[in-house]
């Protein structure tokens, strides 16, 4: 490389350097910066040159090494050019593929990134949504150049900026251009870039003057100044450059993570190649303008990112920050003026050089010009860094470009700006991201790590990591910070650990605000923004671990003890009774499951099992243990005798009143009768039962089972009143009236939502409620002809499997307006119900009920296409313009939703009772009290349509709560945590044998035997299969249970 | 000279003097730990925090080491200075109880009890014995080491200092007594300055080969 001792000999070498580049060759551009080199790159750069070199292609393809691209999730991947095709986790198995494909100027459509919502193949980059919605200004400048080659960087226009700087003269000019293009420092605080310059320029020159560039990135999660500084050193260097000439600075430093080898090598190596060339050192391009650069690696330590600790690391000394003013600007590195700018403001000096400083202000918002690079991880489907023009929301990043949430998780939180940063909630994701917006909201901009979260995720945990990630790095110099995060650290383990109290709380919150009010540096002032913005938006779940004891997303181990435990809303042992069916100890199994739970049976037949969703087995890549089928094998073979209820000796005398018969009713006048208490239940129906008796089908749950189960928890205690209906038969108020002490609500929700359609009162159309009503209770059959059923839930699925059963009926297809994947039924129902013929069409919204005589003849659907995520993370359907069909039907079904029937309500609301807008009944969702005191209520009624296991839990907690509220206690009381207390010793096998077991399903009656009849669909399974499928059991209970011989 | 307001009193002070100087100078009472007088503002304990701007820009800023600007507004006893200052104190009598400077301070404003769980730790990692030992003593022998939870003070590696003079200078500042200087040799101790009735050093294990600021008193033990 020959040294450019002028302006105009820079221009002539860049104008040849891009004369020669061939525009009409292929080029094989492979990310290769450290996260595409950890995901097999180099193997990919190797099977590419290989096969280059075998079939000589030298001069039919180029290749290009460059930095990380951004879309770290998909790599190793492939970017074509001039094509603009993109191959995702390509292996190098492949290359020879894909090269033949380049040679024949088509694609290898097997390899190409795939839209898994659609199934459909996307060819191109930039249509690829994660790319789409992204203005890549600086990542895009990666994909360009080699960063180990400075012609590589010249071509694409490098130093372009620099060179005009310098032919113009005037420095000013320079800072001015900054200072129009609003940039402001992209570390974080968001001061203006330009004004700090201007600053600078101001400070007399004649004992130096510095520049740094600030690349200790060190929160946890972001890695975008990694990602520049691999992928274009140069760039940095020219905004420095360009920094120096404008303000007269003379040395420059870049001070580098240490942990950023790869970052450093490139650098270093730019560094070489850019004063060989005579862009650095003394007298730049012939001018009397001299500068250079060096490098420094920090050690390490994450407070070294903060301005005036960086200076003092610099300078030799500890880390450690000390008090502005004096400002940098005032006395920086060795006292003398200091301008520190982050990687990415650097990297955006070029592009306003570039584009032009006005047009730069053009993009993102007023005050926050240009785009920012984010980097987004976490519970998101696409990782990788996202550079978007400020101003963007949240959710759009989240939902838009990072794809939604990676599993069935809903999206909680996202937390921006590393542990100074704050969580923010999935309800404010409309907030634009720009400086003012995150500090308004309690966080900040931070660096631009974004991690997302789901609701596996616990909020008190991520502020206890983040608080533990301070206390680790806080240089220690201020009291507060030190001995704070240090504080903070030990109340949040305490709240984990369920030794919290809601003094913890206040104290942490005081704490928390003084540690932010009375520290120096940035890291003290922001370290409380973890814990106050959680406390601010999830105080609840705060609260829940004080006093629940209940860690939802099931992460605090100690109030989380064995997940099964923690996740089945009445707290089921499943570990106990696995382990006891592991040793053939059938009975005490039964006994384990009763004592929690007074209908077994039941729930081994339609419980939803959110216990084997976080069953750590399944959480571990292996399939969960098969829990519900294990409790069936319990109910079925052991006789319920063998229970003997434990009843209190003391009785009581204040009459208890409960209105409805379902499983929460029932559920509640069982345990209260434990306790002593008279109790009446009042029910509008002729039998007791609620839904599981009128709305679950026989072949789910046969009214046998049924029948038996709801008679042995029925006693002396308890009263039945069927054929009584509450608001036309009585009142809660007349209750009160006739010296019922307490009243418990669990009326259910009854009454079918509508389509809001004309002709939906025609003959034909009916509410699946009514429809399965009307079967299960008196055997009349409504279906006939073609079926169709509208709604995805396990309503819609017994209705469409019930009507299947029915005389008459040729045809059932459901319809949904969304996809399969999004119905909230049970899967293994969704399969049966196919299996057994029914037709399944989806993302299909219904928009006309054509009718005959007051008879329905068919339904006009129009097809919906996925759109947008909305704020469950789901793409909303959205209905596509000219999809529109006719399907011909004789019966119609709406299962879409049902709500309490509001009129059984009514005459109490005067009372104090409270319908809340979606009729359901307003509680206190913490002690089930209504509005008027003594009045509880759970069930369907208070949630709308619920699970049979989330009516039960409401139906045990209304017993505890009106046996407080009759001896007058507090009603919410700080709980135990529901950790495994029980030892049972485990069945001993060896490693291997576990590891080879797979989960047993359960086997059904086969389709056409069943399609036509209401017999049971499941079976049992058997004692080998029981015992086989119980050992798979990771016994997550003995971590918290000693043996009865090691106990002191 | 600069003119300033504090607690709406006028003041006028020389150009650099700090804002602990000038309320001290007018008679205000601040509490400081890290602060003395001829050696250099440090800002560690934060005690002596005062309230400085208004509006929403207003904020805490510790007085010894922020300097007087004209104009400026500040406030020494604010609703806000005071909740943290008893907030700083209650951290420091959770961490070092036996400390009378301390428990003096926290008399004086009235915090009778702390709510973290008790610790007895001797330092506060205030560096007055290391701004004492270098800039007063011109030795530098001593110094900080660690970050977060492990900052410490100490000599490099835990190796005996070849300037230190045993001087003594380090226990003479320290305002929880408990870097007191006696060498390896106990009976060669030449600290008596300790004044506290319950040393937290009794309890501890006996003194090894260190040097003295690593370890607790013994001098505490040998009347």
């Amino acid at each position: 490389m020959r040294k450019l001792t002028s302006i105009d000999e820079f221009k002539g070498l860049q104008d040849r350097l891009i004369a020669d580049q061939p525009s009409d060759i292929s080029t094989i551009i492979i990310p290769a910066g450290t996260c595409g080199q950890a995901s097999g790159a180099n193997d990919i750069i190797r099977a590419v040159k290989r096969e280059i070199l075998a079939k000589d292609l030298s001069t039919n393809i180029r290749i290009r090494i460059t930095g990380c691209h951004g879309f770290c999730e998909m790599e190793p991947s492939i970017l074509i050019e001039p094509q603009g095709t993109f191959y995702p986790k390509v292996n190098p198995k492949d290359i020879p593929r894909i090269i033949d494909a380049i040679l024949k100027d088509s694609v290898v459509d097997e390899l190409l990134w795939k839209d898994l919502s659609i199934g459909t193949t996307i060819a191109k980059q930039q249509d690829i949504p994660f790319f789409k919605q992204q203005t890549r200004t600086i990542i895009s400048r990666s994909e360009k150049v080699d960063p180990i080659r400075i012609y590589n960087y010249l071509r694409s226009g490098g130093y372009r900026g620099l060179a005009g700087a310098l032919d113009r003269g005037e420095p000013k000019w320079v800072v001015n251009e900054v200072k129009i293009s609003g940039l402001r420092g992209r570390g974080g605080a968001g001061f203006p870039t330009g004004l700090k310059w201007e600053f600078l320029a101001a400070k007399k020159g004649d004992r130096g003057k510095f520049l740094v560039c600030n690349a200790d990135e060190g929160d946890p999660g972001a890695y975008m100044d990694r990602s520049v500084l691999e992928g274009n050193p140069h760039s940095i260097i020219e905004g420095m450059l360009i920094g120096a000439y404008a303000t007269g600075a003379t040395n420059g430093v870049v001070y580098a993570r240490y942990e950023y080898p790869l970052a450093i090598k490139h650098l270093l190596i730019a560094l070489r190649q850019a004063r060989e060339l005579g862009l650095l050192g003394e007298n730049i391009l012939g001018t009397s303008f001299s500068f250079d650069i060096d490098v420094i690696k920090g050690a390490g330590a994450f407070v070294c990112g903060e301005e005036t600790a960086l200076i003092r690391s610099i300078e030799g000394k500890m880390g450690e920050p000390r008090q502005r003013p004096p400002f940098p600007t005032d006395k920086g590195v060795e006292g003398k003026p200091t301008v520190i700018n982050n990687v990415e403001t650097w990297a955006n000096i070029p592009v306003i050089f570039e584009i032009g400083a006005k047009e730069f202000a053009q993009i993102g918002t007023k005050g926050n010009s240009g785009t920012k690079i984010f980097s987004l991880v976490g519970k998101v489907k696409n990782t990788g860094l996202v550079e978007v023009p400020m101003g963007i929301t949240i959710g759009e990043i989240v939902f838009d470009i990072g794809g939604g949430s990676i599993g069935k998780a809903a999206i909680k939180a996202v937390q921006t700006g590393g542990p100074s940063g704050g969580c923010i909630p999935v309800s404010m994701f409309d907030l634009p991201i720009d400086y003012d917006s995150l500090a308004k909201a309690g966080s900040i901009m931070g660096s631009g790590g974004m991690i997302v979260m789901d609701e596996n995720t616990c909020i008190v945990d991520i502020a206890k990591y983040y608080v533990n990630f301070l206390k680790d790095e806080s240089c220690g110099k201020c009291y507060t910070c030190r001995k704070g995060t240090q504080r903070m650290y030990e109340l949040l383990e305490d709240i984990t650990e369920g030794r919290g109290t809601l003094e913890h709380l206040d104290l942490l919150e005081e704490l928390a605000h003084v540690v932010a009010d009375t520290t120096m540096c940035g890291l003290g002032q922001t370290a409380s923004n973890p814990v106050l913005s959680t406390l601010k938006y999830f105080r609840d779940e705060y609260i829940e671990h004080i006093i629940d004891k209940r860690c939802r997303a099931s992460v605090c181990k100690d109030l989380v003890g064995a997940p099964c435990q923690a996740t089945c809303p009445i707290g089921t042992e499943a570990w106990r009774y696995i382990a006891h069916i592991s040793r053939g100890e059938y009975e005490e199994a039964y006994i384990s499951i009763r004592e929690e739970n007074p209908f077994p049976s039941i729930c081994a037949r339609v419980c939803d099992h959110k216990c084997e969703s976080r069953c750590r087995l399944g959480q571990s890549g292996d399939r969960p243990v098969a829990i519900r089928a294990l409790k069936r094998f319990v109910t079925d073979n052991v006789d319920p005798s063998v229970y003997k209820p434990k009843r209190s000796s003391e009785k009581q005398t204040a009459k208890v009143a409960i209105v409805g018969a379902g499983p929460g009713g029932l559920t509640a006048a069982h345990y209260l009768s434990l306790k002593g208490y008279p109790v009446t239940v009042f029910e509008m129906d002729s039998k007791p039962g609620g839904m599981l008796f009128s709305c679950i089908p026989a072949y789910r749950l046969p009214q046998d089972v049924l029948t038996k189960e709801i008679e042995a928890v029925l006693d002396e205690n308890i009263t039945l009143e069927c054929n009584r209906t509450l608001g036309t038969d009585f009142t809660v108020n007349s209750l009160f009236d006739d010296g019922y002490k307490a009243v418990f609500i669990a009326v259910g929700a009854q009454k079918g939502r509508q389509l809001d359609l004309e002709g939906e009162d025609a003959e034909g159309v009916l509410p699946s409620i009514e429809f399965l009503k009307a079967f299960n209770q008196e055997g009349i059959q409504l279906a006939k002809g073609n079926v169709g059923v509208i709604g995805g839930g396990n309503s819609a699925v017994d209705a469409a499997r019930t009507a299947l059963r029915q005389e008459g009926v040729e045809k059932v297809t459901i319809l949904y307006r969304r996809t399969q994947e999004e119905m909230p039924a049970f899967e293994e129902e969704i399969e049966a119900a196919v299996q057994e013929g029914i037709t399944l069409e989806t993302l299909v919204a219904p928009v006309k009920i054509s009718t005959e005589d007051g008879k329905i003849t068919g339904v006009e659907f129009q097809r919906n296409q996925l759109g947008k995520m909305d704020s469950s993370g789901r793409r909303r359907p959205v209905p596509m313009e000219g999809s529109n069909f006719n399907l011909p039907l004789d019966t119609l079904i709406i299962a879409i939703s049902e709500q309490p029937d509001v009129n059984s309500i009514k005459p109490d609301i005067e009372g104090g009772l409270e319908i809340t807008r979606w009729n359901t009944l307003q509680v206190n969702e913490n002690t089930l009290e209504c509005g008027r005191s003594g009045v509880f209520a759970g069930g369907d009624v208070v949630t709308g349509p619920n699970t049979v296991i989330a009516a039960i839990a409401d139906g045990k907690k209304a017993a505890v709560m009106i046996d407080r509220y009759i001896h007058g206690e507090e009603l919410r009381q700080i709980e135990e945590p529901k950790i495994p207390k029980v030892y049972v010793e485990p069945y001993p096998i060896d490693e291997d044998e576990q590891g080879e077991i797979e989960r047993v399903e359960l086997p059904r009656v086969p389709v056409k035997r069943r399609s036509k009849s209401f017999i049971e669909v499941e079976r049992a399974m058997s004692d080998a299969d029981a015992e086989h499928e119980a050992i798979r059991c990771l016994r997550c209970d003995l971590e918290f249970t000693t043996p009865k011989s090691e106990e002191h | 000279m600069i003119n300033l307001k504090i607690n709406g009193l006028n003041v006028s002070v020389d150009k650099g003097t700090t804002l602990l100087e000038a309320a001290q100078s007018i008679g205000f009472p601040i509490p400081t730990l890290c602060h003395k007088e001829g050696l250099t503002p440090y800002g560690a304990c934060r005690l002596c925090v005062m309230e400085i701007g208004e509006g929403d820009r207003a904020k805490l800023v510790t007085s010894c080491t922020y300097p007087a600007e004209e104009g400026l507004k500040v406030r020494t006893a604010s609703r806000r200075v005071l909740r943290a200052r008893r907030m700083i104190i209650e951290l420091l009598l959770a961490s070092s109880p036996q400390s009378k400077t301390i428990q003096d301070i926290a008399a004086a404003h009235n915090v009778k009890q702390q709510r973290f769980r008790q610790e007895y730790e001797d330092c506060i990692l205030c560096g007055l014995c290391v701004r004492m030992c270098k800039e007063q003593m011109m030795a530098g022998a001593i110094g900080f080491r660690g970050r977060g939870q492990d900052r410490s003070i100490g000599t490099p590696f835990d190796i005996k200092s070849e300037v230190c003079r045993l001087c003594g200078g380090c226990l003479y500042v320290c305002p929880v007594c408990s870097l007191r200087c006696t060498y390896n040799q106990p009976d060669k101790a030449i600290c008596g300055a300790c004044a506290n009735l319950s040393p937290p050093c009794v309890e501890k294990e006996p003194f090894d080969d260190m040097m003295c600021y690593m370890e607790p008193c013994v001098a505490c033990e040998i009347k």
